[in-house]
């Protein structure tokens, strides 16, 4: 039996379609059967950004309104074993899904894949219960900003309330330049206030948006900061530790001076 | 006692300035202008005492200080008290600000002393209340979260949401948190909306309705 991650945010563009793609195909790289679910009805884009969009047919839709099985809606990766998506309607509404609908998809991926993540929606209405109807965990994405921290806040009560545990924490495009010139949240005041888990932290990376463009994960191609956050982020979902490395918030001629004054 | 210049204190007959006993007019007057421009209130319109030890100043000094405070921060200057430095003065050994200011309260409610324990961190959207009595909270008040009690409210964490003590109008109680950082405080009827950009002073504060009806916070001594 799998479990069912929900990947949510409360404020919108934060990075949970991106953070859905990478950790699904992360996950599928070091060997775990994965689903990746699109609940955001209406605005879909997980599979554009999994360069799947072409091969997608049928969505949960379809399944719930017993138009084709749910083993034939998932649409195969085939850059890597073990990867599914199962999209979501572009036509529809989100309330045209009602949560039990949504659990019920989930109860039955999760007897046969390691791990379902859903894409959320943003926002705290019908979409991301939906989104959180089926989930045995989450991870929040927040990007450092105090509108984002409070949306996040916001979200992680909500899933408390739904007895949702563990909640896990994904802070994206933390950037150690503006934090060292005390222009952006760091790190620690973000997990100050919102007091659960870090389970990893991505930096502003250009490479992601060029990823998100060609529809390949940044984890499929280069070893850039980005990619091997998410790498190191799917070694802690399958419960290795694998600590997480401070980003230098210290300027490159401080890291010399700091090496010196440590080996006098 | 510590050595601060000048003290703001709320007592029975109302606000009172604090000069220590041995420094210049120039230096009174800096030390004021620091301490008005960090409290999170505007005094205007309030009448204060000045208390002062075995006058530090002249009463030329006095005069010009008196006019100062009128004229840039508009408080009325209602009473000097020089102070013997020998006889240990009853307003400056007043034992703590809390029980001063319980004396001071007008309705004195049939005092609750029913307290509700809180073991959870009130997030953006939440709200707690305790409408019988005090709130304890072990937890932060997260911007957008909400603490609401008809007595008293202890955060023992970082308060940097809204509380309302005294929600059923008693102006006795107090909030008190280990970081206070509130977006909004209020305390029966009194509201105070505190600066947008507030740093952790590291150390717990207390906030409650001085005399002239304002929000006062200061160190969280003991009661
Ligand atoms: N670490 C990063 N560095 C640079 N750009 C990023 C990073 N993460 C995400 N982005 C960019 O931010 C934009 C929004 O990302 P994404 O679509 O994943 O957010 P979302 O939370 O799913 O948005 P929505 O709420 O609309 O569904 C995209 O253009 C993406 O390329
Ligand atoms: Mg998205």
């Amino acid at each position: 039996m799998g479990k069912v991650i929900v990947i949510t945010s409360g404020k919108g563009g934060v990075g949970k379609t991106t953070s859905t793609a990478n950790l699904g195909t992360a996950l599928a790289m070091i060997e775990k059967t994965v689903v990746i679910v699109d609940a955001d009805v209406g605005l879909r884009n997980l599979d554009v950004v999994m360069g799947l969009e072409s091969r997608v047919v049928y969505t949960s839709m379809d399944v719930i309104e017993k138009r084709c099985e749910l083993s034939k809606a998932l649409v195969k990766d085939r850059r890597v074993e073990n990867l599914m998506l199962l999209a979501a309607s572009q036509r529809n509404r989100k309330d045209d899904i009602r949560p039990e609908q949504m659990q019920d998809i989930c109860e039955k991926l999760k007897e046969e894949y390691d791990f379902v993540l859903i894409d959320s929606p943003a926002g705290i209405e019908q979409g991301f219960h939906n989104a959180a109807a089926g989930a045995d965990e989450a991870i929040i994405v927040t990007t450092p900003d105090l509108s984002a921290i409070r949306d996040a806040d916001r979200i992680i009560g909500l899933l408390q309330n739904e007895g949702i545990e563990p909640i896990n924490l994904v802070i994206n495009r933390l950037s150690a330049t503006l934090v060292r010139k005390g222009n952006m949240i760091s790190k620690n005041d973000v997990l100050d206030i919102l007091n659960i888990d870090l389970i990893g932290v991505i930096p502003e990376d250009t490479g992601v948006i060029a990823s998100t463009n060609r529809g390949v994960p940044l984890v499929h191609t280069d070893r850039s900061p980005g990619a091997e956050a998410y790498m190191r982020i799917a070694r802690r979902m399958i419960g290795q530790r694998v600590p997480i490395p401070d980003m230098r918030e210290d300027s490159f001629l401080d890291q010399i001076a700091n090496w010196f004054s440590r080996n006098k | 006692m510590d050595n601060a210049i000048v003290k703001l204190r709320g007592y029975k007959d109302g606000l009172h300035l604090i000069i220590n006993p041995k420094v210049s007019l120039n230096e009174v007057e800096t030390a004021i202008h620091e301490l008005l421009s960090e409290m999170n209130q505007s005094l205007s319109g309030t009448s204060i005492q000045i208390d002062m030890m075995t006058t530090p100043l002249t009463s030329d000094d006095l005069k010009e200080l008196e006019t100062h405070l009128t004229k840039s921060y508009d408080l009325v200057v209602s009473g000097v008290n020089v102070l013997d430095e020998k006889d240990e003065s009853p307003i400056l050994a007043a034992p703590t600000t809390h029980s001063i200011s319980q004396e001071l309260s007008l309705d004195t409610p049939t005092h609750v002393e029913n307290a509700q324990v809180v073991r959870q961190t009130i997030r953006s959207g939440q709200t707690t209340a305790c409408l019988t009595g005090s709130i304890i909270l072990y937890g932060d008040v997260n911007p957008g979260g909400e603490v609401i009690a008809s007595g008293d409210i202890v955060v023992l964490g970082a308060l940097r949401g809204s509380a309302h003590a005294g929600a059923n109008g008693s102006l006795s109680s107090v909030i008190i948190a280990m970081d206070l950082v509130p977006l909004q405080l209020q305390i029966g009827t009194y509201v105070n909306r505190p600066p947008l950009v507030q740093k952790p002073r590291g150390y717990p504060e207390i906030a409650r309705v001085g005399a002239e009806g304002i929000i006062i916070v200061e160190e969280f001594i003991k009661f």
